[in-house]
């Protein structure tokens, strides 16, 4: 069966109306088979009783002025004896039925519908083919049913033509769609359009609007992290300048220090850039349970050595079972990127905390460092991308995404992050509030 | 040559400081527009040089209000915006040149030299004083058709003093010239280098004009 809308359509109304016309044409025929059928019978009832007002004489012929009216007729008289006494058709000699009145009878090979009657002395037969009966119904039926036939191929043209402009539309929305460039995503117009498309349009246009929104941010995401690596690949460029230009053993091995500075700055920029390009697409990985305090201890435990190294002291507080439900791959990076951020911009001698903990509804996860925390008017602007505190001193260039990207795990999760300032008013406490899991 | 640095970024402005102290310009380098401020006016620099996506007040900004408060000095740009417009956009504020991240040192201590020399007046790229000819490109000095050997502050010396023929330059001019913030300045330093000079150039060469400074003798 084809799957054209259009093919369907003309085959269904074709075929119903081709069940409806031979309908149609047996109902007439039943209904001409009956009414012929009382038609004749009475017929032959009117010349049985018209010969038997006439006196019959000899066998050969008609009296005169007695025409038959229909050939298809067939007379016969007999006398009490059974002495046939006429005939209308002599080589047609259906027997003599015992009983008056009407019958069908079978004679020679053809059906036939006989009135006998008794006329004093005298039995009159008048007979008829029963097969003309029916061909004369079929006839009728056929008259009937003739002219609907005719009408058929006319009203597949007409169907044709209907349904071809009824799903217009849709062929122009299909011509629209398929003359666009990949990045037009203006909706589609809904003028003119029937009930049964409009649906399809708007659901279209939703589509169209979700991905343009897509297609901007990650073209935004693309520009923006093209601008943000030009500033580490600027300075690695211009520290290996600085690393050819050496001309003593002691200017080439510090100018190759910072020209690994550089390169561990680039390289970090790049991971978190990967990092936030797949939060992009909100994608729903492994959802489970996650109990945040046994993932800060891990994240803890991997950045004490680092801790040590810049002489921070790095504690985490709390008790397991701060449970929510999400992505354990990305809570992760979220709470590294928080301690990250806090032992980088905590002077050496400072403390960094992690305090995990549970309220009514949301699970709560804090970071509190006792560096230079982030002026109140700044507050807001940090979680934009790549957007720097300006002078922190001492501290490598950040990326500027960190707290992008925390921000990015927090929403998918729900949840909210704040910043406020650390114990005693100094240093920054970062909070992550995320619903809890349903236990 | 005394240069003002304005950049935010800690690896950028520390690369381009040191790579400019080697090519024989004294750098300061702030790391924004308020800092950029307060050292221009307690300096004065032969050129600035100019980020534009500084914290706060962007790098565009501090130039216009430079210029309407009619600060003469040259300023470059070096920025990682690359779009022509924003070029346009730099030059009519009142930038002297542009240079797009990631840049070349060598390239950016040329278009220095470049500006420093329009500044001056000089269509010439050598400065020439007599029987003495330096190249502000490679330092290399010749004098009387010989080469001779200059360390980097003897030449930077002389360059300023040819600079401006017949000027007068006084000692903290000169120190002023030499040594960007946070290097050390030994109290006799310049004495030193001029007699350094003296002993390959002959006496002569530079005058000592008592209470005021040094300059040049007038060319044979």
């Amino acid at each position: 069966m084809t799957n054209s809308i259009r093919g369907r359509l003309l085959a269904w109304l074709l075929g119903a109306l081709v069940i409806a016309g031979s309908l149609i044409g047996y109902s007439a025929y039943q209904r001409a088979h009956h009414d012929l059928d009382e038609l004749l019978d009475y017929q032959l009832k009117q010349l049985a009783f018209s010969l038997s007002r006439q006196s019959v004489i000899g066998n050969a012929a008609l009296p005169p002025g007695m025409e038959l009216p229909e050939p298809d007729f067939i007379t016969q008289v007999w006398d009490k004896q059974g002495v046939l006494m006429f005939y209308s058709r002599p080589n047609v000699a259906i027997p003599m039925k015992p009983r008056p009145g009407f019958a069908n009878m079978d004679w020679n090979g053809q059906s036939w519908r006989v009135f006998t009657q008794l006329d004093g002395a005298r039995i009159i037969q008048v007979a008829h083919p029963l097969s003309l009966r029916k061909e004369m119904a079929a006839d009728l039926a056929r008259r009937a049913v003739i002219p609907l036939a005719a009408l058929l191929p006319l009203l597949g043209v007409g169907i044709w033509i209907v349904v071809g402009r009824s799903l217009k539309p849709l062929s122009s929305i299909s011509a629209a769609l398929r003359a666009r460039s990949p990045s037009a995503m203006q909706p589609l117009s809904k003028q003119n359009l029937p009930d049964e498309v409009l649906p399809l349009v708007w659901s279209l246009n939703d589509l169209l609007e979700r991905l343009h929104r897509a297609l901007q941010a990650q073209r935004q995401f693309v520009a923006d992290a093209a601008h943000e690596l030009r500033s580490p690949l600027t300075a690695v460029r211009l520290q290996l300048q600085l690393v050819k230009r050496a001309e003593t053993e002691e200017e080439r091995n510090a100018a190759l220090d910072k020209l690994e500075r550089g390169v561990h700055r680039s390289t970090r920029l790049v991971q978190q850039l990967l990092t936030l390009a797949r939060q992009e697409p909100q994608e729903r990985d492994t959802q489970g349970p996650v109990d945040l305090h046994r993932l800060a201890a891990e994240v803890v435990a991997d950045f004490e050595p680092i801790a040590q190294g810049r002489n921070l002291s790095l504690q985490l507080s709390g008790a397991p079972g701060v449970v929510v439900s999400g992505s354990a791959d990305s809570l992760r990076v979220m709470l590294s990127n928080l301690v990250d951020n806090a032992l980088r911009y905590t002077p050496a001698g400072g403390h960094v905390r992690v305090i995990t903990s549970v309220d009514a509804a949301e699970a709560v996860i804090e970071v509190e460092d006792s560096g230079p925390g982030i002026a109140a008017d700044q507050r807001e602007r940090v979680f934009d991308r790549f957007y720097r505190v300006s002078e922190t001193a001492g501290v490598d260039e950040g990326s500027g995404l960190g707290l992008a990207i925390v921000k990015g795990v927090a929403d998918s999760h729900q949840g909210t992050v704040a910043l406020a300032d650390g114990a005693d008013g100094k240093g920054l406490r970062v909070s992550v509030r995320l619903p809890r899991a349903v236990a | 040559m005394r240069l003002l640095l304005i950049e935010d970024d800690a690896m950028i402005g520390d690369a381009v400081r040191t790579g400019l102290r080697q090519d024989g310009f004294a750098v300061d380098w702030v790391r924004d527009a308020e800092a950029g401020d307060a050292a221009a006016k307690s300096e004065e620099y032969a050129l600035v040089l100019l980020d534009l996506g500084l914290p706060r007040k962007s790098g565009l900004d501090w130039l216009r209000d430079a210029r309407r408060r009619g600060v003469g000095t040259p300023v470059l740009i070096l920025t990682a915006r690359d779009a022509v417009a924003d070029r346009i956009t730099g030059l009519d504020a009142g930038a002297d040149d542009y240079l797009v991240k990631p840049f070349d040192l060598d390239e950016l201590a040329a278009r220095v030299r470049a500006l420093l020399r329009r500044r001056a007046g000089r269509v010439e790229p050598l400065l020439k004083h007599g029987e003495l000819t330096l190249d502000p490109a490679t330092h290399e000095a010749r004098f009387k058709d010989e080469p001779i050997i200059l360390s980097a502050r003897e030449y930077a010396l002389l360059a300023a003093l040819l600079e401006r023929p017949g000027a007068i330059l006084s000692r903290s001019q000169l120190e002023q010239r030499l040594y960007g913030w946070g290097e050390e300045v030994e109290s006799n330093t310049v004495e030193v280098h001029i007699h350094h000079l003296r002993k390959k150039l002959g006496a002569d060469f530079i005058r000592n004009v008592r209470g005021l400074g040094y300059t040049l003798s007038k060319a044979a």
